[in-house]
C-alpha cells in the first residue's frame, strides 16, 4: 500500500512539475517572439552626434539580427533637433522613435504627440516581464520621461553635472581635494588658482547664449543657493534674496574665469580644462571620454572627478538627459516595433553592454558593481548626484523654449555687465510672467505643472 | 613726386620717355603688389581651413599657430566616409548643376526679351523677378515643407532643384539682361533683314556674344544653390542631404572636432572652385571679346 | 536693365530700332517676347507665389506650430502690430541697418579697387590667379564661414591675435566682447562678399569701349577723372545690382552669424534674421514670423526702388 501511495504522490508531483514547467515556458517572453509580427518593419529615429548614440549605433545590429526590425537614424545637431521633430509631428513626417530632451517632455506630451507607455506595458505580447521600471533611477524616469504622472519615455541618454578638475594644478596651489562648497570655491580656491599673467584661471562656466546659458550657467547658480526660477504659484522667484545671492555669486566669479567666458560653449570649457588653462569646470558627465582621450586632452593622470560643489541648500547639481518615446502619429505596427527597441536598449540586460560601448545607462543595478565603479571614475559622483537633485531643474512645460530664449539674452547681458543683476532679473521675471500669463497659468486654465 | 592709388606716377621735369618707362615699370610693380594682396586676402582663410584640416587636434589648437606640422589625412577619411560627406557632395553636385542648367535654359530667353522688347509693365516684371530673393526663408520653409510632404517629395532631389530656381533664376535674368542689352542692336537688325526668326537671332547671334555674362550668372547660380542651408535642412532627411547640411552636423557647441570640420569645409568648397576654374577660361575669352568692337 | 539709353555711337540706330519694336510688337501671346518670357515666369510663379501667399495668410492668423491645439484663428493685424511695437524687433533691425551701412561701402570700395586692378592690362597670369582666388570666398558655405571665423578669431589660439601680436597689440577678445564680435562678423562678411562686388563691377568695366578709354587716357593722367567720366556709366547698373542684392541678403543673413556667435554675446550680433529665426523655429510662432518677414519684404522693396531711382537714374 505504501508503494501505491508513493507512486500516486510521485505521479501527482511529476504532473504538477510538468505542468508548472510547461506553464513557465509558455509565459517566457522573448524578444524574438514578441518581434516576430513586426519583422521587416523599418523604423526612423533621430540621434545626436554624441557618445551615447554612437554606443546605441554599435548595439543596433544585434537588435536588428534578433528581431528583423530595421532602424534608420538621422544624426543632426542638438540645436536643430526640436525643430526637426516638431516639423515631423506637425506634417506627418516619418519618425517613429522620438528623442525627448528633458525640457521638451511637457510640450510633446501636452500636444499628444507621444504614446503613454502603459499602452505597451499593459500588453503582455509587448511587455518584457523584466522591464522593471523601478530599476531606473527615479529622478531620471520622472524627469526625462514622465509628465503629469504619465510616463511616455524611458531614459536613454543620461547626464549629470559633475566637477572635473585638474588635481595637479590644485596640488600646486596647496589643495589636496576639490572644493566641497561653492563658497569655498569662490573665497578659498579661486584666488589661489588664478594667475592672469600665466593665463591660468580657477574656473570656467560655459555661458554662451542659448540653452547653454540658461541651463548650464544661469540655473546652476540658483538651486544650490536655495533660489529658483519660479515660486509655487509660477510667478518669478528671481528677486528672492537666495536667487539674487546666486546670481551675484556668478558676477563675483567672473574675475576668476577666462575673458570671453560669455562666448564659451561646452567645447570651449572642456578644452580649457583639457589644455591646462583652467583648474575646474562643472560640466556634463558625458565629457569624461573627451577628457581622458590623449589626443584631445593633456590631463592624463591629473584629471579628478567629483560631485558639484554644494550650496546652502545642499547638493543640487545640473540635471539633463534624453528619453526615447514612441510617436503617436506612427502606425500601430511601427509603434509596437519602436516600443520593443526602446524597451530593449534601456533594459537591465543591455545596461552593461551600453556602458561599455560608451553610453551612460539609467539603471541602478549596473553601477553597483565595484568593477564598474573602478573602471569608470565618473560613476560614483554621478550616482551620488542622481540620488539628490531636482527633477524640475529646468521647468519642463511647453513654455520653456520661449523662457530659455529670454534667459539666454538677459543672462549673458548680466554677465557682460550691460545690465545689473537686479535689473536683469527683473526683466527676465516680467517677460517670463507675460508668457505664463498668456498661456493661462495664472487664471487656472492650465494646471501648474513643471 | 606722387604715387596715386592705381599706380600712375607723376614726376617732375625729367625726359619723358625714360621717366615714362620707369614710371610704367613702377606702376607695374604696384599693380602686381595689389594683385598679390588681393589674391592673398581672398585665399588666406581658405588656406587656414585647409591646413587646419590636415593637423591633428592638438596641433590645431596650438598657440602660437603652427606653420610647420606633420599632416594627417585622417580627418578627410572620417569626413568622407564616417560622416558621409561624400554622399552629400554627390547630392549637392546633382542638385546645383541641375538647377543651374534649368535656370540658364529658362532665364536667358527671359533676359533677352527684357533687354530687347518694350511692353507695358516691363519694369515691374523685371522687379518681380528680383523680389523673389527678398523674402526671408524662415517663413517660406514651412509652406514648402507642408506642400512637399503632401506631394511626397521630401528628401528628393527634385524638390530642392525646383526650390532653388527661386533664387538662381532671378540672378540669371538679372545679369544676362544687362549683357544682352550691350550686344549691338545692328546685328539683330541685320539678321532680321535677312529673314531670321526671333529665336534664330537669339540663339545664333545674341547668345554667343553674351557668353561672359551667362557664364558669370551660371557661376553665381551654382554657388548660391550649392550654399543654401535652411531649405536643405528642412526638406531633406538622409537621401538627398546636401553638403551644407552635412557641415552643420558640427554646428553644435558640444564638441568641436576642428580637423573634421575644416576637412568638410574644404571638401565642400573644392568642387565650386574647380567649376569656376573650368568656366573661367570661357569667362576670360568673353570678357576680352566684349572689348573688341 | 530698365528704360535707359546707352551712350555710345550706335545710339541713334538703337533708338530707331527700339521705336519700331515698341510700335510693332505689342505684348501679345503671339509676340515672341511673350514666349521668351513665359517659361521663366510660369516656373517662378508656380514655385514662388504659392508659398508667399501662404506666408501672407499665416501672417494674419495665429499659427503656432507647437501649440496647434489652440487653433489658428484669424487675428487681423495683431501680428503686425505686435511686431511694430516690439522693442527687440526694432533693436535687431537697427543693428542690421547699422551693419549694412558700415559693411556695404567697404565691400563696394574694395570691390571697385579689385575690379580696377583686374581690368588694368598687363600681368596676365597674375590677374588670372587673382580672379580665381576671388571665387574662393564666395564659394565657401555660409555655415563654414562662421566656423572659420570662430577658428581665426579665437582668443586663445586664433591666428588673428597671433598676427596682431606682430604689431605689438595684446590679444583681443574678438568673440567675447560685444563690439569686437560685431566687427568680426563684419570682417567675415567683407571677406566673403567683396569678390562678388568685384566680379560684377569687373563685368561692367569690360563693357567700356576701349577707344573711349584710350582717348581719355591721352587727355588726362588722372585715373580718377577717367573713372568718373568714362567708366562710371558702365558701373552704375552693376552698382545698383550690388546694392539691391546685398541689402536683401543682409536682411536675410543668418547662417554665418549663428555659427560664429549665436547672436551673442548678449545681443551684439542679434541681426534681424537671427531674431526671425528664433521666432519662427524656436518659438515656432509662424504667424508672427510671417508678419515680420512681410514687413522686411516691404522694406527691401522700398530700399530697392530708392536705389534704382537715385543711383540708376544718374546716367540719363
Amino acid at each position: 500500500m505504501n508503494k501505491r501511495f508513493l507512486q500516486r504522490k510521485l505521479a501527482v508531483a511529476s504532473l504538477a512539475a510538468t505542468s508548472f514547467f510547461l506553464a513557465a515556458h509558455a509565459s517566457a517572453w522573448t524578444l524574438k517572439e514578441a518581434a516576430a509580427p513586426y519583422s521587416g518593419t523599418t523604423l526612423h529615429a533621430i540621434f545626436l552626434d554624441r557618445p551615447g548614440y554612437a554606443a546605441a549605433e554599435k548595439l543596433i545590429p544585434q537588435f536588428e539580427k534578433e528581431t528583423g526590425i530595421k532602424i534608420k537614424w538621422d544624426v543632426i545637431p542638438y540645436e536643430s533637433t526640436r525643430q526637426k521633430e516638431v516639423l515631423n509631428f506637425v506634417s506627418g513626417g516619418a519618425q517613429d522613435i522620438v528623442l525627448v530632451d528633458v525640457v521638451w517632455i511637457g510640450e510633446f506630451a501636452s500636444n499628444k504627440w507621444l504614446v503613454p507607455i502603459t499602452k505597451f506595458t499593459g500588453d503582455p505580447k509587448l511587455a518584457d516581464p523584466n522591464l522593471n521600471l523601478k530599476g531606473f533611477f527615479p529622478i531620471l524616469l520622472d524627469s526625462f520621461g514622465t509628465w503629469n504622472k504619465v510616463t511616455y519615455g524611458l531614459p536613454f541618454d543620461n547626464y549629470s553635472g559633475l566637477m572635473f578638475y585638474n588635481k595637479c594644478m590644485l596640488k600646486d596651489a596647496g589643495f589636496s581635494e576639490p572644493p566641497k562648497t561653492w563658497d569655498d570655491l569662490l573665497n578659498v580656491y579661486a584666488p589661489k588658482l588664478t594667475n592672469t599673467a600665466k593665463n591660468q584661471y580657477a574656473f570656467a562656466l560655459q555661458s554662451r547664449r542659448g540653452e547653454t546659458q540658461s541651463a548650464d550657467s544661469f540655473m546652476r547658480m540658483l538651486w544650490p543657493n536655495g533660489g529658483s526660477l519660479l515660486d509655487a504659484k509660477f510667478k518669478s522667484n528671481l528677486m528672492s534674496p537666495q536667487s539674487q545671492a546666486g546670481l551675484e555669486y556668478r558676477q563675483k566669479l567672473m574675475k576668476y574665469m577666462p575673458p570671453g567666458i560669455v562666448d564659451f560653449d561646452h567645447a570651449e570649457a572642456v578644452n580649457a580644462l583639457a589644455q591646462g588653462q583652467v583648474a575646474m569646470i562643472t560640466e556634463w558627465s558625458a565629457f569624461y571620454p573627451t577628457l581622458t582621450d590623449p589626443s584631445k586632452s593633456k590631463l592624463g593622470e591629473c584629471l579628478g572627478i567629483a560631485a558639484e560643489p554644494r550650496g546652502p541648500a545642499g547638493l543640487k547639481p545640473a540635471l539633463g538627459g534624453f528619453s526615447l518615446a514612441v510617436n503617436a502619429k506612427s502606425s500601430a505596427k511601427k509603434q509596437a516595433a519602436a516600443w520593443l527597441f526602446i524597451q530593449w536598449i534601456t533594459s537591465e540586460q543591455m545596461a552593461k553592454p551600453y556602458l561599455e560601448a560608451g553610453g551612460v545607462p539609467a539603471r541602478t543595478a549596473v553601477y553597483q558593481d565595484p568593477a564598474v565603479q573602478a573602471k569608470y571614475p565618473f560613476v560614483k559622483p554621478m550616482v551620488e548626484s542622481w540620488q539628490g537633485g531636482v527633477p524640475d531643474y529646468r521647468p519642463r512645460f511647453p513654455e520653456w523654449p520661449a523662457i530659455s530664449e529670454i534667459i539666454g539674452e538677459w543672462g549673458t547681458k548680466m554677465m557682460l555687465g550691460q545690465v545689473s543683476v537686479k535689473d536683469g532679473a527683473q526683466t527676465i521675471g516680467s517677460k517670463m510672467e507675460a508668457i505664463l500669463q498668456k498661456a493661462g497659468y495664472y487664471d487656472g486654465k492650465k494646471p501648474l505643472l513643471k | 613726386m606722387s604715387v596715386s592709388l592705381f599706380g600712375l606716377v607723376t614726376i617732375g621735369a625729367a625726359p619723358r620717355s625714360f621717366r615714362a618707362r620707369a614710371g610704367r615699370r613702377r606702376a607695374t610693380v604696384w599693380h602686381g603688389l595689389a594683385l598679390v594682396v588681393i589674391f592673398l586676402s581672398s585665399v588666406f582663410p581658405f588656406y587656414w581651413m585647409v591646413t587646419t584640416s590636415l593637423k591633428r587636434q592638438a596641433d590645431a589648437l596650438a598657440y602660437p599657430p603652427l606653420w610647420r606640422f606633420t599632416p594627417t589625412l585622417s580627418h578627410y577619411i572620417d569626413a568622407l566616409f564616417t560622416h558621409d560627406v561624400l554622399g552629400s557632395l554627390i547630392n549637392s553636385l546633382i542638385i546645383a548643376s541641375s538647377t543651374t542648367v534649368l535656370a540658364i535654359l529658362l532665364g536667358t530667353p527671359a533676359a533677352y526679351a527684357l533687354a530687347r522688347y518694350e511692353f507695358r509693365g516691363k519694369q515691374d516684371l523685371w522687379f518681380w523677378f528680383i523680389s523673389n530673393r527678398m523674402v526671408s526663408p524662415v517663413v517660406l520653409a514651412v509652406p514648402f515643407f507642408l506642400i512637399a510632404t503632401q506631394l511626397d517629395l521630401i528628401d528628393t532631389h527634385i524638390v530642392l532643384i525646383l526650390l532653388y530656381l527661386t533664387f538662381s533664376l532671378p540672378i540669371v535674368v538679372w545679369i544676362c539682361t544687362d549683357q544682352f542689352r550691350n550686344v549691338p542692336v545692328e546685328l539683330d537688325e541685320a539678321a532680321r533683314l535677312d529673314g531670321a526668326s526671333p529665336w534664330r537671332i537669339f540663339w545664333r547671334i545674341n547668345l554667343p556674344l553674351a557668353m561672359p555674362g551667362i557664364v558669370v550668372s551660371a557661376i553665381f547660380a551654382f554657388i548660391f544653390s550649392w550654399n543654401d542651408l535652411l531649405y536643405a535642412l528642412v526638406l531633406t532627411r538622409e537621401d538627398a542631404v546636401t553638403s551644407p547640411v552635412a557641415a552643420t552636423n558640427y554646428m553644435s557647441g558640444y564638441e568641436l572636432p576642428w580637423g573634421e570640420i575644416m576637412a568638410t569645409g574644404t571638401l565642400i568648397v573644392l568642387p565650386m572652385v574647380i567649376f569656376a576654374l573650368l568656366v573661367s577660361g570661357r569667362l576670360v575669352q568673353g570678357l576680352t571679346m566684349g572689348a573688341v568692337k | 536693365m530698365l528704360n535707359s539709353t546707352v551712350s555710345r555711337a550706335g545710339k541713334a540706330k538703337a533708338g530707331a530700332y527700339a521705336a519700331r519694336t515698341r510700335a510693332g510688337l505689342r505684348f501679345l501671346p503671339r509676340s515672341p517676347a511673350f514666349w521668351f518670357l513665359f517659361p521663366a515666369v510660369f516656373a517662378l510663379a508656380v514655385i514662388g507665389i504659392y508659398p508667399l501667399l501662404v506666408a501672407l495668410y499665416n501672417s494674419v492668423h495665429q499659427y503656432r506650430l507647437a501649440d496647434l491645439a489652440a487653433g489658428t484663428p484669424f487675428v487681423g493685424l495683431d501680428n503686425y502690430i505686435a511686431t511694430l511695437t516690439d522693442p527687440t524687433f526694432w533693436q535687431a533691425l537697427g543693428r542690421t541697418v547699422l551693419f549694412l551701412c558700415l559693411t556695404l561701402p567697404i565691400e563696394i570700395v574694395l570691390g571697385l579697387f579689385a575690379a580696377l586692378m583686374l581690368h588694368r592690362p598687363g600681368l596676365a597670369w597674375m590677374r588670372a590667379a587673382a580672379r580665381v582666388g576671388l571665387v574662393v570666398p564666395m564659394a565657401t558655405t555660409y555655415a563654414v564661414v562662421g566656423l572659420i571665423g570662430r577658428l581665426i578669431f579665437n582668443r586663445q589660439f586664433g591666428v588673428a591675435n597671433y598676427l596682431l601680436g606682430f604689431f605689438g597689440v595684446r590679444p583681443l577678445d574678438w568673440l567675447g566682447d560685444p563690439t569686437l564680435a560685431f566687427v568680426s562678423v563684419m570682417i567675415m562678411d567683407v571677406w566673403q562678399w567683396t569678390p562678388f562686388c568685384a566680379l560684377i563691377l569687373l563685368a561692367g568695366l569690360t563693357m567700356v569701349p576701349k577707344e573711349a578709354e584710350e582717348a581719355a587716357r591721352l587727355e588726362t593722367r588722372k585715373r580718377l577723372t577717367i573713372l568718373w567720366h568714362i567708366e562710371r556709366p558702365y558701373l552704375l547698373p552693376g552698382l545698383t545690382a550690388i546694392l539691391i542684392l546685398r541689402s536683401a541678403d543682409m536682411l536675410k543673413m543668418f547662417d554665418a552669424v549663428y555659427t560664429m556667435t549665436r547672436g551673442g554675446p548678449g545681443a551684439a550680433t542679434e541681426f534681424i534674421s537671427v531674431y526671425i529665426q528664433r521666432i519662427g523655429f524656436r518659438l515656432f510662432d509662424q504667424g508672427l514670423a510671417s508678419a515680420q518677414a512681410i514687413l522686411l519684404l516691404l522694406l527691401t522693396i522700398v530700399l530697392s526702388r530708392l536705389y534704382i531711382r537715385y543711383i540708376y537714374q544718374e546716367i540719363a
